[in-house]
């Protein structure tokens, strides 16, 4: 006979409650030493809710957590950490002005005297973060302070958090990576999969992406959550995108509608930029967007892009070179005369800067282009009611509610809702997207994908920064690489059809 | 982790800053060359004294994104209680050491109740000092009365602060060891790197288990109890007590603090760079005096050079994005 080693982790009927509602219903799961679990859903599944029990922020409303074998109940973060459960979450969380090594050691404490007297005892806090630093093979000071790192380093620092498990426990840590690659370029994404195959040898993992190719090729087994429900538990091997897919929302993929049959609908540029240069960002780039035409920007963290397409909307100056709009230069180009040219501007940081919280969605909707919402200088909130109300019929926007405040909203029908605050314009000509499906799940992706071709049918030149280079192929005409700052490849679609990811990533880096 | 290296972020900019303290003196003292003699130079440590060890208390709290106006009450009412301890011309029992304590302990108990009522009842600490700061006024004013001026009678205390030690005048030494206090207890405990944590990112603190309460109240409880010591001092310096000993004071420490690049919201800073912005401040002050500024005009100058100094400092980060409230 055998001696059974209890599975790394056993929930057993878990359920969670939010006053009537049920996030989670009632979810059972076992998880081995060494396996990588893929967990996929759409926005409000039910994903975080679970995460964040395992984490001990929020206890289960029922059932049974068993870490190594061990019943658990967690009060608060640190109990999870001490049975050995890290989690990477989703937005970054480190302070950024301490140390790596303080970052490393947040959720320890230390037994000796100094540490009991509240004093800071440097020279263990840096011996605990280079072991934990090691075991994830990253080379780093413990002592640079995290602001220095770069965004893939300070995944790496989380990991290693998450990873450092309080030796007095012992047993397999399960490391939970919440979106981990949401905010990742394509080769940083190579270096993270990379990392969760060298966790497996010591760890199991719970790895969370919308990106499904992503899911399959990096988990053993993916589990399929809808509505607070395990509905689907499968290896990897056995399973297909589509079938992810369709268990995911319920519903059949409609994104077969790759089409580069599009055709410009003039040939004057309706944005054009011309050897345009910002000291110590980006030099000489130059492109022009046609009307009817979706312009892809790649390039990796800090290759510039995303400070281009802000000097295009006049978000940030510019030391040299020229912005043409309709083929006319523009001098003195500023954010509101940007949006009179008609020109909209979806930022990568849709929180901080696409939206605001504390206002309905109504609001939102109406911020820059009342459009019907207003009569001369007057706003009337039941028309900007009527007017936020059919883009949510639109839009297809949960919950379908437009005066509460779009903080409480998804990621992903927040980005629906800035998306319509742009789209409620009637002269859009030119859509500048910043990582428009930034930690959306497929179903708003495709949605939103769906506007933007939209935009462009109707006329709108398109200038976008994709997530991945698959989604630039999928959607662009033309696709511009940078690379430190200067323009390294252009592609037409039209000609270059058979253009593969390989390719694009080999200019980028 | 060696000192230099962990003070790294606090020192940064530094010698910048020697640079700019040394061409301050400079300039002044081509103006008036009285300016850069010993006697004055000491008589400018004095002055600094007061509010080196107010910046302490101020950075500490501005550090966590949460501000303390209470400064100027509170040196009020523990220099009231300090010197009603203390041999003044009213009579009554010298209290000796004891005088201190209470003193002292009058500013730990407005610092903590602060503390206590803005994270516990979620008032913006902006409001509660500003109440504090009231109550430490209210309370010098009822010890005040109206009967004679209680003005200090021993010569050995009403000295004490500028007499030399190896050189340099003693209330700057008391001061340098409160800043070095500062210094130690930002760098070397848990309660420091927590304040830096919290200013950081406050909610981010509470899901890792940082008790951000505790911390909160006991930065106010520092600031509170080193602006009674600062309320002690001035009074020393003063040689009688006054409700408004500490009048002027939160108008050089706060903008001290934000001069020396301590973020109004938290997280950046140190105290080294608050004390270096609190000589310059000092050093333009008495440069302005010694210049023959017309007196009536020198308030008005000197709100001047702090707005110019405070728009050169922040220039690199002006960003036309960055939201500044």
């Amino acid at each position: 006979m055998t001696i059974t080693i209890p599975p790394v982790v056993r929930l057993t009927d878990i359920g969670c409650t939010f006053g009537s509602v049920s996030a989670i219903k009632s979810v059972s799961l076992e998880i081995q030493r060494g396996e990588v679990v893929g967990l996929v859903g759409e926005n409000g599944a039910g994903k975080s809710t679970i995460i964040k029990i395992l984490a001990g922020i929020i206890p289960p409303s029922k059932g049974r957590i068993e870490i190594n074998g061990i019943i658990c109940s967690f009060r608060g973060p640190k109990d999870a950490f001490k049975a050995g459960i890290g989690v990477v979450h989703q937005e970054q969380s480190l302070f950024t002005n301490l140390t790596v090594a303080e970052n490393i050691d947040q959720h320890r404490s230390g037994a000796d005297w100094m540490s009991r007297i509240g004093l800071q005892r440097w020279s263990r806090v840096n011996r605990d973060a280079t072991a934990a630093l090691q075991k994830v093979g990253v080379k780093l000071d413990p002592k640079t302070y995290v602001r220095e790192l770069s965004f893939i380093d300070r995944q790496m620092v989380e990991i290693a958090r998450a990873v450092c498990i309080d030796p007095a426990v012992g047993g397999t840590p399960l490391v939970v990576l919440d979106e981990p690659t949401a905010i990742l370029e394509p080769e940083e994404t190579a270096v993270l999969e990379r990392e969760i195959r060298n966790l497996k040898q010591f760890a199991s993992v719970i790895f969370i992406s919308h990106r499904l190719d992503e899911v399959l090729r990096i988990c053993d087994r993916v589990i399929v959550m809808r509505s607070g429900e395990f509905i689907l538990d499968k290896p990897s091997k056995d399973v297909t995108r589509e079938e992810l897919f369709s268990a995911m929302a319920g519903r059949h993929s409609q994104e077969s509608q790759k089409g580069h049959a599009r055709s410009p609908k003039a040939d004057v540029a309706a944005i054009e930029v011309r050897e345009l240069t910002r000291r110590g960002q980006y030099r000489n780039v130059s492109f022009a967007a046609l009307p009817g035409q979706i312009v892809a920007l790649v390039g990796s963290n800090g290759s510039g892009s995303d400070s281009v397409m802000r000097a295009m909307f006049g978000a940030e100056p510019h030391d040299g070179g020229e912005i043409k709009v309709d083929g006319r230069r523009v001098a003195g180009w500023s954010i509101p005369r940007a949006v009179k040219a008609g020109l909209a501007y979806v930022p990568a940081e849709r929180k901080i800067e696409g939206m605001i919280g504390g206002f309905s969605a109504a609001h939102n909707v109406a911020m820059v282009h009342p459009g019907e919402a207003a009569i001369g200088p007057i706003r009337l909130p039941h028309l900007r009611r009527k007017v936020a109300q059919s883009w949510f019929n639109r839009l297809d926007v949960h919950p379908n509610n437009v005066v509460q405040p779009l903080v409480y909203f998804s990621g992903g029908n927040q980005q629906k809702v800035v998306l319509a605050k742009w789209l409620n314009s009637k002269h859009m000509k030119v859509f500048l997207l910043d990582h428009p499906l930034r930690g959306l799940d497929a179903g708003a992706s495709e949605t939103v994908n769906a506007q933007i071709r939209q935009a462009c049918d109707s006329g709108a030149a398109v200038v976008l920064i994709p997530d991945t280079i698959e989604e630039a192929l999928d959607l662009a005409d033309k696709i511009i690489v940078l690379r430190d700052g200067e323009v390294s490849a252009r592609y037409d679609m039209t000609i270059d059809s058979n253009l593969s990811v390989q390719d694009v990533l080999e200019k980028m880096v | 982790m060696d000192k230099r290296k962990l003070l790294h972020g606090d020192w940064q900019g530094a010698t910048s800053w020697v640079v700019i303290l040394a061409l301050v003196i400079i300039v002044f003292s081509f103006i008036n060359p009285r300016f850069a003699s010993i006697e004055n130079l000491r008589n400018v440590l004095v002055q600094a004294s007061v509010p080196l060890m107010l910046v302490v208390g101020a950075t500490l709290v501005i550090l966590m994104g949460s501000i303390d106006l209470s400064v100027q009450g509170i040196m009020g009412a523990a220099g009231m209680v300090w010197i009603l301890m203390s041999p003044n011309a009213r009579g009554g029992i010298d209290y000796g050491a004891w005088a201190w304590v209470v003193a002292t302990g009058i500013g730990l108990i407005l610092g903590l109740l602060s503390g206590v009522i803005h994270t516990l009842f979620r008032v913006p600490s902006f409001v509660v000092t500003l109440g504090t700061w009231n109550v430490g006024v209210g309370l010098a004013t009822i010890l005040y009365g109206d009967s004679l001026l209680p003005s200090l009678t021993s010569e050995a205390l009403s000295q004490w602060p500028t007499r030399l030690t190896l050189g340099l005048p003693n209330s700057f030494w008391l001061a340098s060891i409160v800043v070095l206090a500062g210094i130690l207890l930002i760098g070397f405990t848990q309660l420091g790197r927590g304040i830096l944590a919290i200013g950081n990112n406050e909610p981010l603190a509470v899901v890792n288990g940082v008790p951000v309460i505790p911390i909160k109240i006991a930065a106010f409880g520092i600031a509170g109890l080193l602006s009674g010591f600062a309320g002690i001092l001035a009074t020393m310096q003063l040689g009688s007590g006054a409700p408004g000993v500490g009048a002027g004071q939160l108008f050089t420490v706060i903008p001290a603090a934000v001069i020396a690049g301590t973020a109004l919201s938290g997280g950046e800073g140190g105290m080294v760079r608050s004390a270096l912005g609190v000589f310059l401040l000092i050093l333009l002050n008495n440069g302005l005096v010694l210049a023959g500024v017309d007196p009536n005009y020198q308030s008005g100058v000197f709100g001047a050079i702090l707005v110019i100094a405070i728009v050169a400092v922040d220039w690199p980060q002006r960003d036309r994005l960055r939201v500044a409230k």
